[in-house]
């Protein structure tokens, strides 16, 4: 992968010159003491320092609530599909996003190809940034997402007067030509780069006791655990584990109708595992009734399913998902650990 | 066919059926499919052959209850609107001190003129079909149910926590500010409107239907509210519910 060096002091007219250009730039803004995706209008609102989001980068490209087709109800009803899509920047993803996108890229390809959700990933560029400051519930070393070989177009990493920018596709060697003031990397600065990188892995806080690759076994014999009755006790049903998650896609499609009873459209929005009718049935039937049940399907999704299907793990160990949870139970590290522990 | 539509109201601010009247240009589009035939605060006719029932504000006087029973044996359909008539609302607030007085407080002298019972939902007198929770009603949902009944369908409204649409909105948990909020165990549907506006959740809409409440219990107390902090929060909309005695 070839390498370029951008200075701190030309980084800003890079920005700029992407704001300028035709696509929309999103990146990560300060928010009442957090950080927050949203589009940039100018350089200066950029924190590319920033230990996470509150929610993922995921939904620029599967929106939270998207309109999927457009109807006219009558004796012959007309059916016009939707599928919206404009140039889009990603800008300053971390390592752990960009494999989550990933593994959306896969989900939403394999079997019935999610054209909703390709045709925004094709117009999207992704520049992402090391993530040097982790926040205090990520767990990504032990799950090999701190940093990421591929999934980006750019990747810059902080090393002090300026960023090593490795180059992940000629669209984004497109961009850096055309857009930024850059020089070859030198031996010695991809050495600190290096370097930077180890020093962030110190700075996570949260640790697996078990490798990835053990996971879907290690689930596989813990279904009748005492933990996920014990520990679910506390569960809110509240959804916030899900909706921060880069990795959940599960959504719920409704429709809403105008005024006039006769035009509509249909749309999806997030849903997940963890709300209390996600796996409610006509005839007043729920296949996951109980927040034990439900609790212990996000985990098995977490750590198991996902992989099954998919061969990549459904958690990148952002600590999203521990971070919003008031009752303090939704880290899937803590169930890892502890389901390893019990199987001592 | 066009539908007949009544509105009534009992003991409420009249908040919900002006939100309902705000509509404007909504409202002329749905008078195409009904026929309002009876709504005192928009129109003096009235008519007592509606289908659908509107009801707003709760029941805290004794001669209200006659009057809502024989509105439940016309309306084919009884619908609960707002705060006061799914819930309780803030007239439950009375409940916690004597009648008398209540009566006392608010007419002084001429009390014995009145009379007073503990304010409750109007589902604790008549059997009630669906529900438009908040305080005041949000208009979107007004017509997403209005339109659902009109079509035959069952009008769906969210049962799952106003943190969703907290999270979803964008914002910073109030509990991550040092306050507290009552959205783990509230109804969505209100786009988590009172913390995007920088406040938290007084609960409003009234509880999921299978809330949490010992788990919340206990992160409100670990976030430093007294036992008391506690039911006081919840008796603001929910007094009626078990959840605040
Ligand atoms: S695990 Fe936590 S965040 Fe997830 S639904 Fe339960 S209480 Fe909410
Ligand atoms: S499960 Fe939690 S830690 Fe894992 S990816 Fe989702 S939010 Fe991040
Ligand atoms: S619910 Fe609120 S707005 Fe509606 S009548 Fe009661 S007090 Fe007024
Ligand atoms: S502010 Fe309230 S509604 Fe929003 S996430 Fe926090 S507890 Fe839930
Ligand atoms: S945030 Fe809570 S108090 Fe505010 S409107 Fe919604 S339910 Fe009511």
């Amino acid at each position: 992968m070839e390498n370029k060096i951008i200075e701190k002091q030309n980084m800003a007219p890079f920005v700029d010159n992407l704001i300028n250009a035709e696509a929309e730039v999103i990146g990560p803004k300060r928010k009442d003491g957090k950080y927050a995706f949203d589009k940039l209008i100018e350089t200066g609102e950029l924190c590319l320092d920033y230990d996470t989001t509150l929610l993922p980068p995921k939904m620029y490209l599967f929106p939270p609530k998207e309109t999927l087709i457009k109807f006219e109800l009558g004796k012959e009803p007309k059916v016009e599909p939707v599928a919206e899509a404009k140039p889009l920047i990603l800008f300053g993803v971390h390592p752990y996003d960009i494999k989550a996108i990933e593994l959306l890229d896969v989900a939403f390809s394999t079997t019935n190809p999610d054209i909703n959700y390709l045709s925004k990933r094709e117009k999207a560029v992704i520049i992402g940034v090391d993530c040097l400051n982790p926040n205090p519930n990520a767990f990504c070393p032990s799950l090999g997402t701190a940093t990421a070989e591929t999934g980006f177009d750019l990747m810059l990493t902080d090393i002090g007067d300026s960023y090593v920018v490795a180059i992940g596709s000629s669209k984004g060697e497109q961009l850096l030509t055309k857009y930024a003031e850059t020089r070859e990397a030198s031996q010695a600065e991809l050495a600190q780069r290096n370097s930077e990188r180890q020093k962030a892995l110190a700075r996570y806080k949260v640790t697996l006791n078990i490798s990835p690759e053990e996971l879907p076994q290690l689930l596989g014999k813990s279904w009748d655990s005492p933990w996920w009755k014990e520990k679910s006790e506390k569960c809110l049903s509240c959804g916030s584990c899900i909706v921060v998650c880069p990795t959940c896609f599960c959504f719920d499609v409704q429709d809403d109708i105008a005024l006039n009873l006769k035009e509509g459209e249909r749309y999806r929005q997030w849903d997940g595992c963890m709300l209390a009718d996600f796996a409610a049935v006509a005839g007043e039937g729920n296949f996951r009734g109980d927040k034990e049940s439900r609790f212990r399907h996000r985990m098995y999704r977490k750590g198991k399913y996902i992989w099954e299907r998919y061969e990549k793990l459904g958690c990148v160990g952002c600590g999203r998902c521990a971070s919003a949870c008031l009752a303090e139970i939704a880290s899937p590290a803590e169930t890892f650990n502890k389901l390893k522990e019990e199987s001592k | 066919m066009k539908a007949k539509l009544g509105f009534f109201d009992f003991t409420g601010c009249e908040g919900c059926q002006l939100e309902v009247l705000n509509f404007e240009t909504e409202l002329v589009e749905l008078l195409n499919h009904v026929d309002i035939v009876n709504f005192r605060e928009a129109k003096t006719e009235r008519e007592d052959n509606y289908e659908i029932a509107f009801v707003e504000g709760s029941i805290t006087r004794e001669s209200e209850i006659p009057r809502l029973k024989k509105i439940r044996q016309q309306a084919k359909i009884v619908v609960a609107l707002g705060a006061c008539a799914c819930l309780g609302g803030v007239n439950c607030l009375k409940n916690f001190r004597p009648m008398e007085e209540n009566l006392r407080i608010v007419y002084g002298d001429a009390a014995r003129y009145y009379d007073t019972i503990p304010a409750r939902p109007i589902s604790s007198i008549v059997p009630v079909d669906y529900y438009v929770p908040g305080c005041p009603i949000d208009k979107k949902e007004f017509l997403k149910v209005t339109k659902a009944l009109l079509l035959g369908k069952r009008p769906e409204i969210p049962n799952y926590p106003v943190c969703v649409e907290c999270k979803l909105a964008g914002n910073v948990c109030t509990f991550d500010k040092g306050e507290t909020c009552l959205g783990p165990v509230t109804r969505a549907g209100c786009n988590a409107i009172c913390i995007s506006n920088g406040r938290h959740c007084w609960g409003c809409r009234g509880p999921v239907d299978d809330p949490n409440t010992n788990s919340e219990k206990e992160i409100l107390q670990k976030h430093g509210l007294t036992v008391e902090d506690i039911l006081n929060q919840f008796r603001i909309f929910n007094g009626y519910l078990e959840v605040s005695k």
